[in-house]
């Protein structure tokens, strides 16, 4: 509210300066409401991410790195980063195909289709843990199958990358899904009738139009990925330097009352956090810019 | 390229968007689709550019059935209401991506298409826009961008859905006349389609006039403008007034009571006079009077109180020199009117 607010007075052009004259509100309120929403920032966001970063270095640049160099650290990284690296283009693929279905086409179910793909969203992630334990555990449907074969997924590497996937899933349609529905089908039968392929209308017409959608459903999912933690621990077992990813190693770690070390991977999803944010804003104003362009000598003959 | 189209029905639904439609289109020629909105124009269109299917019937290219082809292998150029511009490509992109995609066998080398594309900017005056982007154009040159593109793979046939109907009224009469210029030079069989009649007559060489999913009538302009086959096409192509009345031996009698059949008479062809002349006139009393432009626009109130147009010329008005809240008479000449009753349903819904 703060920056809305902001905003529209700065941009003091003629009909919205009117409007925004017949509804400001006595300046007191509004300092009152601008407060509220400053103390409100600090204490649940600011703060937090201020605690965060004093915390992580408050024994040294030192403890601090020693806190990340550590075996069980790094196979903490490396196991999140994997997950992410297998989840993230999985649902990119599936979702670039999800959004052009459901966008361009229509068919009987499509409803149900789209509910089915925000399934994860309405679902706690815990829950969908216990439905891959339920699916492929020691008592599960196929576990013992999975177990006469060798194949371990519950408390192993591959159940926490299902894990991650299934809780990502929505991310890349959902971005998409508006986007590919609102620019219609006139480029891609255009693309056609000039003897383009499929693939290629796809290539060089759909996949363009959606681009900046893509980027950012792609870096959605990506932060999901990383910073999953319900799912991924009631499938991973806590196995220190095997299964565990980094949010679950942060909580080991801090259970242990190694609190630098706890904080110094927290901090790099933090960081993670903070990049994602910078590069959505960036992607948002780029989007807002091209969309401006296009608007732009849109009348004059 | 001929055209031909043969039985093609399609429906939406339960909604008949063409009914046993057929067309015979001579190449070379260009031929306008002209009808009101939901009167199947643009689904026509479609189904010969292969970018929808009938439910029946077939589409012929020179005499060969080509229904079963995909847009992709029909070597149709097809231009959108809304232009369907690549966005982010440039100008030059845009009109190359129809040689740019082809299989490498059968693609122009990159001098070709270059050459091609700006032999292609030229004849649409856009030779120094090449690097822009679609969003900086202004409309009317975006159409121009879209012609290009479609003629750029030399299709066989050039189809255009409402090409004028996206611009503003001056840059869609200069842009027509552009049309009929260039169709002139390429000799490609074109069809178009628009709902505005001025267009159509001006343009085609032949004008398909569609009402409900059908062919009300298929013919020169003059031939649909001077002879109308039904009263939809003579309510359609220009103003009418509509009168109930009677002919007999070549003249006109218009009824004040709503028996007789049904007459049209355009606003031009209501001779107006001071004093009775003859004994098919009515009286009407004269209420605005437009005199701009080129024919002076009146409107009048019947006898019996129905709105009557009449259109004359400056110099009939000013030898008549009429006023407001006046009583004339008014009467019909006599070739001018167009009898309904062949066709009572047709005309009992315009």
């Amino acid at each position: 509210m703060a920056t809305s607010l902001t905003w529209t007075g700065s941009k003091s052009s003629g009909p919205s300066f009117a409007a925004s004259g017949a509804l400001t509100e006595s300046a007191s309120l509004r300092w009152i409401l601008i407060g509220t929403a400053l103390v409100f920032l600090s204490v649940f966001l600011f703060l937090p991410l201020a605690v965060v970063f004093s915390s992580a270095l408050e024994r040294g640049i030192g403890a601090y790195l020693a806190g990340i160099r550590d075996p069980d650290a790094l196979s903490a990284i490396r196991l999140t980063l994997l997950a992410a690296g297998i989840a993230v283009p999985l649902n990119m693929v599936f979702g670039v195909a999800a959004a052009w279905a459901l966008g361009k086409f229509d068919f009987i179910g499509k409803s149900i289709l789209i509910s089915l793909i925000d399934l994860p969203f309405s679902v706690s992630p815990v829950v969908s843990g216990f439905i891959y334990v339920l699916m492929f555990g020691l008592q599960g449907l196929l576990g013992p199958w999975l177990i006469d074969h060798g194949i371990r997924i519950i408390f192993a590497v591959p159940g926490i990358i299902l894990a991650t996937i299934f809780v990502t899933f929505p991310f890349v349609a959902r971005e998409l899904l508006p986007t590919v529905q609102a620019q219609g089908n006139d480029e891609e039968e255009a693309a056609v009738s000039l003897g383009a392929s499929g693939w290629q209308t796809f290539w060089h017409v759909t996949l363009p139009n959606a681009r900046w959608a893509l980027i950012y459903g792609v870096i959605l999912c990506n932060a999901r990925a990383m910073g999953e933690f319900g799912a991924v621990s009631v499938v991973s077992g806590h196995i220190r330097g095997l299964t565990n990813t980094m949010p679950l190693h942060i909580e080991v770690v801090y259970d242990d009352y190694q609190f630098v070390a706890a904080f110094a991977v927290a901090s790099l999803l933090a960081l993670l956090g903070l990049v994602t944010l910078a590069v959505k804003s960036l992607i948002e104003w780029q989007a807002r810019r091209a969309a401006q362009i296009a608007q732009a000598g849109g009348g004059e003959p | 390229m001929s055209i031909s189209v043969r039985g093609v029905s399609k429906k939406f639904g339960s909604f008949s968007a063409l009914d046993r439609i057929d067309l015979e289109i001579p190449a070379g020629e260009l031929v306008a689709l002209l009808g009101p909105s939901g009167s199947g124009k643009t689904t026509l269109l479609r189904i010969i550019a292969g970018l929808e299917f009938a439910d029946s019937g077939a589409v012929e290219f020179e005499g060969q059935d080509i229904s079963s082809r995909s847009a992709r292998d029909r070597r149709v150029g097809f231009v959108f209401q809304h232009f369907a511009l690549f966005r982010y490509m440039t100008v030059f992109e845009n009109i190359a991506f129809g040689l740019r995609v082809r299989p490498r066998r059968i693609r122009p080398s990159r001098e070709e298409i270059r050459a091609k594309v700006h032999e292609l900017l030229r004849l649409i005056q856009l030779e120094n826009q090449a690097q822009r982007y679609p969003s900086q154009l202004s409309g009317g040159q975006r159409q121009r961008v879209a012609l290009a593109r479609a003629l750029a793979v030399e299709p066989s046939v050039l189809l255009l859905d409402e090409p004028f109907g996206a611009l503003d009224a001056k840059v869609r009469l200069e842009l027509r006349r552009w049309l009929r210029d260039l169709h002139d030079k390429v000799q490609i069989t074109s069809v178009f389609v628009t709902h505005d009649q001025d267009e159509a007559l001006e343009v085609a060489d032949r004008v398909a006039v569609m009402n409900e999913g059908r062919i009300e009538q298929f013919g020169t302009p003059a031939d649909v403008y001077h002879s109308p086959a039904t009263s939809f096409v003579y309510n359609f192509l220009g103003n009418v007034n509509l009168f109930r009345g009677r002919v007999e031996n070549g003249a006109t009698f218009i009824h004040s009571s709503p028996t007789g059949s049904i007459i049209f008479v355009r606003p031009h062809f209501l001779d107006v006079s001071r004093q009775p002349n003859g004994s098919s006139h009515f009286r009407a009393v004269t209420k605005h009077i437009h005199t701009a432009g080129p024919l002076v626009k009146i409107e009048a109130v019947t006898e019996w109180g129905a709105p009557v147009h009449i259109e004359m010329s400056q110099e009939r008005f000013g030898a008549l020199g009429l006023v407001p809240d006046e009583t004339v008479f008014v009467t019909p000449k006599e070739s001018a009117v167009f009898r309904a009753d062949s066709h009572p349903a047709a005309a009992d819904k315009s």
